[in-house]
């Protein structure tokens, strides 16, 4: 049974279970959820809300998309009905915060990208039950870093 | 009604939950130049990757020597294993070589990590994590070899090709700038090397038809000073060693990805370049391919190459030439000696590169041969498409990156040795910019392997050999105290006598090595440092091991605090 669409594939996860907790596998496939983009402001940061649902042991949005590297800041919710905890990327050393249920907490991250990061719940089995996300920064290195060639073909 | 959310505040650095943060004693703000140039003064300190600019990694501490090292054992150990998911999460390895500045050591570890410790105890002082994307193009593990220090700052590059200064007091980012593209496959692995009021690193990426080149930026500003591209353009020197149609040259390779020595002397740098791209198939680039599997002496001033000695010209064995280029004198002479990865021992004279002798120093050749006035004959190829190859040694080489020493006492070099063969069985392929460009399936063999460390003098005449019944892939470190320490990839760290290669002392540390041990004092007591965390590019250098568990400590040897024999 392969997918053929976007639609399809997402018919797919819920078919299988694999989009929520204890239904085909025990946990929840990570980043099967939500993919949203950072908005930026007229400074240049980002920013972003992200949630745990109740009962989903899952990251909204699951995947997170930088326009291009810099700093990020998330604002988090654990609306779940028990305690999690997010340890994000950044430069300089990853950011912890501790999320008891019901709790809101802020991040502030920097990423140079490009490419993607993982952040997760590290406690217990969070992150193989579903609370692994990750994090996409868009854009390319500066013009200075470049090879000096001319463009090349790409995948 | 409406619960108000609890307030979990704002996320801070996971470091402060590690009960070990402060701030270091300012002991690199008078780390100059100068005191570079004259390294070897301070036994006490490992001031720059290789010990001193010369590459020999001896030391002149001899507190630690033949009569005592039975004696050694762990002062203590340092561990920060991995949380959640890295690059390379199964080729991590940890390479590095620690530096010590006056009782505190630096040192880096693999997906952006670099870490000040107190050397007396092991004690963590602060940690600096650069963030690592997940899909970075890494061709060999997710590795680092070693950070520089000067002027208050500690230097490391990161795996997607920043370089970086952080205040060596606090471990805070002072600077950071991009010198590779990881969107064409670009990355770093190199310890920085400090050069007058410079900064100079060399780029990784050789295996996906980058162009490599080497890069100077200014300790204080971070400003780039130059760079220097490793294959010529079209009508730049050495370009008619490339095919004239298309743009081979552009995917060259010729990585700088291990750090180069110097000689003030001579203001040259000393760097081996990488092999050329794609690795195995050589229809597509005709050519002696310059300056690919080269030594080139670089101006230190201003980045021109003064002169090169190509070792395997038109590489098609992955026989890159990156490794160290030591430096010392012989018969009045100023010469280098490099063991390449193509199985042979070369001493040139530092000056102007002129060749001075070749001796094989493995005992399995079958590629080629190379004669004393080094006329290259290559005899086994991977030519045919499809048809398998077998030839010794494999891409990882006689010896990889792992290093050599020299003792100016023993006058002899002291050489790790993989011997190793593989096959490989050309696949041309179009290249397409961050995909591996090799042009062949290579599988190196998992069965009759062996190693050794072999003491050779200047005259490529072997002195001893201490034999392992698997290829040696870590660097040794030669003392005053009359010792080469050499560590397995089975995880025993060894002491050998440097003028008999007698075993006088081993320790079992758990994980095989794969990194560069150095040695320091501290209230006068020796210690000798090795990083252990075996994996990298295993599948290359020994696959035979591919299931070894990996690890990721960092264990100091001493001898006992009371001992009557210090």
């Amino acid at each position: 049974m392969t997918t053929s669409s976007a639609q399809d594939r997402a018919e797919l996860l819920h078919k299988l279970g694999l989009d929520a907790q204890n239904k085909g596998p025990i946990g929840r496939v990570i980043t099967t959820g939500n993919i949203e983009q950072a908005k930026e402001r007229e400074d240049g940061t980002m920013q972003i809300r992200l949630r745990i649902h109740p009962d989903e042991i899952a990251w909204d949005p699951a995947v997170i998309v930088m326009p291009h590297g810099g700093d990020l800041e998330i604002e988090i919710f654990n609306d779940d009905l028990n305690t999690h905890c997010a340890l994000f990327p950044s430069n300089g050393d990853r950011k912890f915060i501790w999320l008891v249920n019901h709790s809101r907490g802020r991040a502030r991250l920097n990423l140079d990208g490009p490419g993607y990061y993982w952040f997760s719940s590290p406690t217990g089995n969070d992150e193989g039950r579903g609370l692994t996300g990750a994090i996409v920064v868009l854009g390319d290195v500066p013009p200075e870093a470049r090879l000096d060639r001319p463009e090349q073909p790409r995948p | 009604m409406t619960v108000e959310y609890v307030d979990a505040g704002e996320a801070i650095d996971q470091g402060d939950l590690s009960g070990k943060h402060g701030t270091a004693p300012p002991v690199v703000e008078n780390v100059t130049y100068e005191r570079i140039l004259d390294a070897r003064s301070e036994p006490q300190n490992w001031l720059t990757y290789y010990g001193a600019y010369n590459g020999q990694r001896f030391s002149p501490l001899d507190q630690i020597n033949t009569e005592n090292v039975k004696g050694i054992g762990p002062a203590w150990i340092f561990q920060s294993g991995t949380s959640g998911m890295i690059a390379g999460a199964s080729t991590y390895a940890f390479e590095a070589s620690p530096l010590v500045v006056d009782g505190v050591m630096f040192v880096s570890g693999w997906d952006g990590w670099v870490w000040a410790l107190d050397a007396k105890t092991g004690t963590e002082i602060w940690r600096y994590k650069h963030a690592t994307p997940f899909d970075i193009s890494l061709c060999c593990g997710n590795v680092n070899r070693g950070v520089a220090v000067a002027k208050g700052k500690v230097f490391s590059v990161t795996p997607n090709a920043h370089v970086i200064a952080l205040d060596a007091t606090t471990g805070k980012k002072i600077w950071d700038k991009t010198y590779g593209d990881v969107r064409a496959g670009e990355s770093a692995t190199v310890a920085p090397l400090i050069v007058k009021n410079m900064v100079v690193v060399g780029s990784s990426g050789g295996e996906f038809g980058v162009r490599g080149h080497l890069d100077a930026f200014d300790l204080d500003s971070g400003e780039h000073v130059w760079r220097c591209y490793m294959v010529p353009k079209p009508g730049e020197p050495g370009s008619e060693t490339w095919p004239a149609d298309g743009q081979a040259w552009a995917r060259g390779g010729a990585n700088c990805w291990l750090t180069g020595t110097f000689d003030p002397e001579t203001n040259l740098l000393y760097i081996g370049t990488g092999n050329p791209a794609p690795d195995f198939d050589g229809e597509v680039r005709e050519g002696d391919n310059l300056y690919t599997d080269s030594i080139v002496a670089v101006d230190a001033d201003s980045g021109q190459i003064r002169w090169h000695y190509q070792c395997t010209p038109h590489d098609v064995w992955d026989y890159d030439s990156i490794a160290e280029c030591i430096l010392f004198e012989s018969g009045g002479r100023k010469l280098l000696g490099h063991f390449d990865k193509n199985g042979y021992f070369f001493v040139v004279d530092r000056t102007n590169g002129e060749l001075v002798q070749i001796t094989p120093f493995v005992d399995r050749i079958d590629w080629g041969n190379i004669t004393r006035d080094g006329k290259v004959t290559p005899a086994r190829y991977p030519d045919k498409e499809g048809e398998p190859v077998h030839f010794y040694p494999g891409p990882a080489g006689a010896k990889e990156w792992t290093h050599a020493a020299y003792s100016p006492e023993t006058e002899l070099f002291y050489v790790p040795i993989q011997d190793v063969g593989a096959t490989a069985t050309r696949r041309r392929r179009e290249f397409k910019e961050s995909i591996p460009y090799w042009g062949a399936g290579v599988q190196v063999d998992i069965e009759d392997m062996t190693g050794y460390v072999s003491a050779f003098d200047a005259n490529g005449e072997e002195k001893w050999r201490w034999r392992n019944n698997l290829p040696m892939c870590a660097s040794v470190l030669a003392t005053a105290g009359g010792l080469v320490f050499a560590g397995t990839p089975s995880g025993e760290f060894n002491a050998l006598d440097a003028r008999t290669g007698e075993l006088l002392w081993q320790f079992q540390c758990g994980s095989g090595h794969h990194s560069s041990p150095t040695t320091y004092s501290v209230d006068g007591r020796q210690y000798v440092v090795v990083p252990v965390g075996w994996g990298g590019w295993a599948e290359g250098f020994l696959p035979g091991m591919l299931g070894a568990g990996h690890g990721s400590a960092l264990i100091a040897f001493a001898l006992p605090e009371e001992s009557p024999t210090r």
